[in-house]
C-alpha cells in the first residue's frame, strides 16, 4: 500500500510500496502539484516502473513551467532503481544519510 | 554426489494489476519457506511485477489466468510466468531503453523490462501451442 501526503515543510512524503496497483492514486495526487517540491522517499520501500512513470510525467509537466521535483532521503532498492533508470540525470537526488 | 533439494510452489492469478499484493504475499511466503535472503525480496518482486503487468497489458489474445511458478534448486531461484492462448512474445528480443536521454526525449514504456533484465542472471523463453512461458533465473549465492 502507498501512503502519500504533504509533510510539515510542504514536502511530499511517499511511504510504503509504489507499484502498479497504486499508480492511479499517486497520479491524482501529483496532478494537483504546480510548484517545485521535495519528495521524501526515505520510507518508500519499493518502486516499480509504474511509480517511475508517475514521477517522470510529473517532472516533465513541472519543468515546462520552470519547476521541478527533488527526491530526498533516497536509499536501498529505490536508490538502485533510480540509478539504473538514469533518473539521477533527470532529478536532483539527495541520498539518505548513512544509518547510525 | 550431493542430492539436490528442490522446493517449488505454483499458483494462478487473474490478469489484473489489482492482484499484485496477492502475488507479493505468495512470493514472501515462498521466500521464507525456501530460506531466500531478504536482499532478494524487492528486486525479485520488481521483476515479477514488471513482467506480470506487461502480460496483462500487452499479451495478444490473453484471456486466461496467468500461472506463476517459484522454484529453488540449490543456490538458484527460478521464477516462471506462463500465459495461455496468446501469441509468441520473447522478452529477450526486446530492445533496451536509452536511459541517458534528456527528459524531453524520454517516453513512457519499456523501462520496466530494461530494468528487470538487469536484476536477474538469466532469462529463458518457451512457446508451445499458445502456451508462452518466460523464466527468470537468479543466482542466490
Amino acid at each position: 500500500m502507498l501512503d502519500i501526503r504533504v509533510g510539515e515543510k510542504g514536502e511530499i512524503v511517499l511511504s510504503g510500496r509504489f507499484d502498479a496497483s497504486q499508480a492511479v492514486t499517486a497520479e491524482t495526487f501529483m496532478a494537483a502539484l504546480s510548484e517545485s517540491r521535495n519528495v521524501d522517499v526515505g520510507d518508500l520501500q519499493y518502486v516499480s516502473s509504474a511509480g517511475l512513470g508517475v514521477l517522470l510525467a510529473t517532472q516533465k509537466r513541472l519543468m515546462a513551467t520552470g519547476h521541478a521535483l527533488r527526491l530526498v532521503n533516497v536509499r536501498g532498492h529505490v536508490r538502485e532503481v533510480l540509478h539504473y533508470s538514469g533518473f539521477d540525470q533527470i532529478f536532483e537526488i539527495e541520498a539518505a544519510p548513512p544509518a547510525s | 554426489m550431493a542430492e539436490s533439494l528442490e522446493q517449488a510452489e505454483q499458483r494462478t492469478f487473474p490478469r489484473t494489476a489489482a492482484c499484485l499484493p496477492e502475488i507479493f504475499a505468495f512470493m514472501d511466503g515462498f521466500f521464507a519457506h525456501a530460506g531466500i535472503g531478504s536482499e532478494h525480496r524487492m528486486p525479485m518482486q520488481f521483476v515479477v511485477e514488471e513482467w506480470f503487468t506487461n502480460l496483462v497489458k500487452y499479451s495478444r489474445g490473453g484471456k486466461h489466468d496467468i500461472l506463476f511458478e517459484l522454484r529453488r534448486l540449490d543456490g538458484r531461484l527460478v521464477m516462471s510466468l506462463t500465459d495461455f492462448g496468446v501469441e509468441r512474445f520473447d522478452i529477450r528480443e526486446t530492445k533496451d531503453v536509452d536511459v541517458t536521454l534528456d527528459l524531453k526525449d524520454r517516453k513512457p514504456g519499456g523501462l520496466g523490462i530494461h530494468l528487470l533484465k538487469r536484476m536477474v542472471d538469466n532469462i529463458g523463453y518457451e512457446y508451445v501451442d499458445g502456451r508462452s512461458t518466460t523464466t527468470f533465473v537468479k543466482e542466490l549465492e
